[in-house]
């Protein structure tokens, strides 16, 4: 009986402690804990960081920064995040964050309005463009994150074996039907070589979303998400079918990467570490920051890609105005509501995102620069040929409709992609199926409009 | 325990209440401690779940912080929801066949040929398939998973190009998780076989019984009782695996291997519906139970 009670008093002792071990390090003074996302093939957002804590702790004795990594996708990014804020206690005080999640959590009261601390900070009056500003703006019409990268998307395809195809290089499809002719030519005359390449299925997460589903749906005359006009969400019509067509249409063709392939949680490693440098891809749907795989500060440098690799703007669907199409997004760095030191939490923000720190995370992962200092750096667009391009794909750009339902609307359309990759659904067949979805995810049929 | 009544009463004074009170607290006194600690981290969110099961809790968004008691709107959802009923259909082949089946034959196979062997066999077949039990669920997922993969083991073998993981996914996950699990229906024939009085198989032998008459009219009936113990333990194992499938195919590829704990997992944690998630857990809860109910029945039939 004594040793079972010495267990629990044991245990109970060990359990207290688990509670306060985090802040004790530093003893009077102040921590501030930071949330990132870090993966082997990229290290750079760990890089910027932890130059980042390096400067502030120097200029602000007493305030420790305290880097918490989380390994893997996004998407795993994501759910640990979002379980870490669930309470005061767990959430981190600054955090990397997704802009379509703001939303999100400002509704839950998750995120600390930042407008207050950027009026006294000269860099935000300066050094960021207005579309930029708005890439973390609340429902409520404040800022609730400072951006650390952009991003367009759009085609890239491997010169030589269009060149083996017989097709023109440079490539400028107009059409849909350019690029699936394309892909069609590249299957017929240089066998072995995967044509064409997209994200389309759920465990690429919101990259199928946007990357995959988005690009295309964009596109397509009128189509999108999202009715401003009317305040609605649009469940399917013939956009959303017509989108879910081209899928399927590379998938049953076998223009794309062998299913197996196309439900690998790697496959972005696969396309830019492994086919596109032996030559065995043909096209691939992507982000602007495709390029920082192959220069010198990736993992697995391939130099001889500015040669090899063309960029192209994605069509709409059949030429119509503007001719071309992209998606933007970004990542911005956030402050919890939680954390007792806004005013630190601030500068640490500001640390980050200031333009030594903004230009190696730039450089570092490819996607385009927030700050005009930046992009206006020569080391920017070193090593990088197609930034240019890809910056001024700005010009026919899309945002997401970053509502509070976005991600489960996104959620949904990765089901409808995933069911035409794998041919279980019919685009007609996904498309009803969205439809049938969306009320729910939106919070009621009576913010569906159907088209 | 015995050392505490052991003590005559008188030495600490009779207390008001009687001995019978004071027997209770010397008990739970000390077990105190551990009660509520279990009370706090076991009850506690045991309890909630079944609570949100019933709300429209989510992990981010307004729902989290501001849930609304919805009543049975989950598990209406959840009975009109297609990719639910395909997940209830996976795990009940994946339950009859990786457990009823597979683990639970192959279990009593290695046991009935074990009987009767020398030392070293025993122990390097025990060896072996105890070694894929104690293994982590991970572990075992990333050795099938190298077995299966395309430039995998099986592959070089036969000399093929198959993806496996993509073509034949449940299989996939079968296999594997009879690989794992069968030690445990081995252990427990091994166990209940060695009661099998020998005297008894060997006069139906001197009876003209052959081994099959043997097993089905002489073995199988005294060891039922384990049987209907064993199918009742790992079906409820197998009814909330989650790790090998997770680990192997992820649940794809698209839902093709999405058993319920897998759906279940994806939208709690995935798409954030901790509500609607805690839903499926409740009814894969009832599922489990439904299970034993059937078993521990037939075991009282048997015994009738």
């Amino acid at each position: 009986m004594m040793r079972r009670l010495a267990g629990s008093l044991l245990l109970l002792a060990a359990v207290a402690g688990c509670g306060s071990g985090a802040s004790q390090e530093n003893p009077g003074g102040k921590e501030l804990e930071v949330l990132y996302r870090v993966d082997v093939t990229w290290p750079h957002l760990e890089k910027m960081l932890a130059d980042a804590k390096k400067q502030y702790e120097a200029a602000h004795p007493g305030v420790t920064i305290k880097l918490t990594p989380v390994q893997g996708t996004p998407e795993a990014y994501y759910t640990k995040l979002a379980l870490l804020n669930r309470s005061p206690g767990s959430a981190p005080d600054l955090y990397y964050h997704d802009t379509f999640q703001v939303n999100a959590d400002v509704a839950a009261g998750k995120l600390a309005p930042l407008d207050e601390h950027l009026a006294a900070w000269p860099d935000w009056q300066t050094q960021f463009p207005d579309s930029v500003k708005q890439a973390a703006r609340g429902g409520d019409g404040k800022i609730y994150g400072v951006p650390i990268s952009t991003d367009t998307r759009g085609l890239w395809y491997h010169k030589e074996v269009f060149t083996k195809a017989g097709l023109p290089v440079p490539w400028e499809p107009k059409t849909w039907n350019d690029v699936l002719t394309a892909a069609r030519t590249i299957k017929q005359r240089v066998p072995g070589v995967i044509p064409f390449s997209m994200y389309s299925t759920k465990i690429h997460g919101e990259a199928t979303t946007m990357q995959g589903f988005e690009m295309l749906l964009y596109g397509t005359p009128g189509g999108t998400l999202y009715d401003d006009a009317q305040d609605k969400w649009v469940a399917g019509g013939k956009n959303f079918t017509d989108a879910l067509s081209f899928v399927n249409t590379i998938y049953r063709e076998e223009l794309a990467p062998r299913q197996a392939d196309a439900h690998n949680a790697k496959l972005a490693d696969k396309m830019n570490f492994e086919w596109f440098p032996a030559g065995e891809l043909g096209i691939s749907l992507d982000g602007a920051w495709t390029a920082a795989a192959w220069k010198p500060t990736s993992t697995k440098p391939w130099p001889q890609w500015k040669d090899t690799i063309g960029w192209a703007a994605m069509p709409t669907q059949n030429g119509q105005e503007p001719g071309a199409v992209s998606m933007s997004g970004g990542w911005v760095m956030a402050m919890s509501t939680y954390t007792p030191h806004k005013k630190e939490a601030f500068d640490f923000i500001a640390v980050a995102t200031n333009k030594e720190n903004s230009l190696t995370y730039s450089v570092g992962t490819g996607d385009l620069a927030p700050r005009k200092d930046v992009a206006a750096d020569p080391a920017y667009s070193a090593d990088n040929p197609s930034v240019k391009f890809f910056t001024d794909l700005a010009a026919v750009t899309h945002y997401r409709p970053a509502y509070e339902a976005y991600p489960k609307v996104s959620a949904q359309i990765q089901e409808a992609m995933e069911a035409v990759t794998t041919g279980a659904r019919t685009p007609e067949e996904a498309t009803a199926a969205y439809a049938r979805a969306l009320p729910t995810a939106v919070g009621g049929a009576d913010r569906v409009v159907a088209r | 325990m015995t050392v505490a009544t052991a003590r005559p009463p008188a030495a600490t004074g009779a207390p008001p209440g009687g001995p019978s009170r004071r027997g209770v607290l010397r008990w739970l006194l000390p077990l105190a401690p551990s009660l509520v600690l279990l009370a706090i981290f076991l009850a506690g969110p045991i309890l909630w779940s079944v609570y949100i099961a019933f709300t429209n809790e989510t992990l981010t968004g307004s729902a989290s912080v501001n849930s609304q008691f919805v009543g049975f709107a989950n598990f209406i959802r959840l009975f009109g929801d297609p990719n639910f009923l395909n997940s209830f259909l996976l795990t009940f082949v994946f339950v009859i066949g990786s457990a009823v089946i597979g683990q639970n034959t192959l279990g009593l196979v290695i046991a009935l040929l074990q009987r009767g062997r020398g030392r070293a066999t025993r122990s390097v077949v025990n060896g072996v398939v105890i070694a894929a039990w104690v293994m982590p669920e991970i572990v075992a997922a990333a050795c099938w998973f190298s077995f299966l993969a395309e430039d995998g083991t099986l592959n070089t073998v036969l000399g093929i190009s198959q993806e496996w993981l993509y073509t034949a996914p449940m299989v996939a996950v079968i296999l594997a998780n009879i690989w794992r699990g069968t030690a445990f229906s081995m252990l427990v024939y091994s166990a209940a076989l060695s009661e099998v009085p020998a005297d008894l198989v060997e006069a139906a032998a001197v009876d003209g019984a052959g081994p099959v008459r043997r097993l089905v009219h002489i073995t199988l009936p005294l060891i039922r009782r384990s049987i209907m113990a064993n199918l009742m333990l790992i079906t409820l194992q197998t009814l909330a695996s989650f790790g090998l499938i997770y680990a192997l195919t992820g649940g794809g590829p698209g839902t093709a291997s999405q058993t319920t704990p897998l759906y279940m997992y994806e939208q709690a944690f995935r798409y954030f519906e901790i509500g609607y998630g805690s839903a499926i857990a409740l009814v894969l809860l009832v599922i489990g139970a439904l299970f034993s109910l059937v078993y521990l029945r037939l075991i009282k039939v048997e015994d009738a």
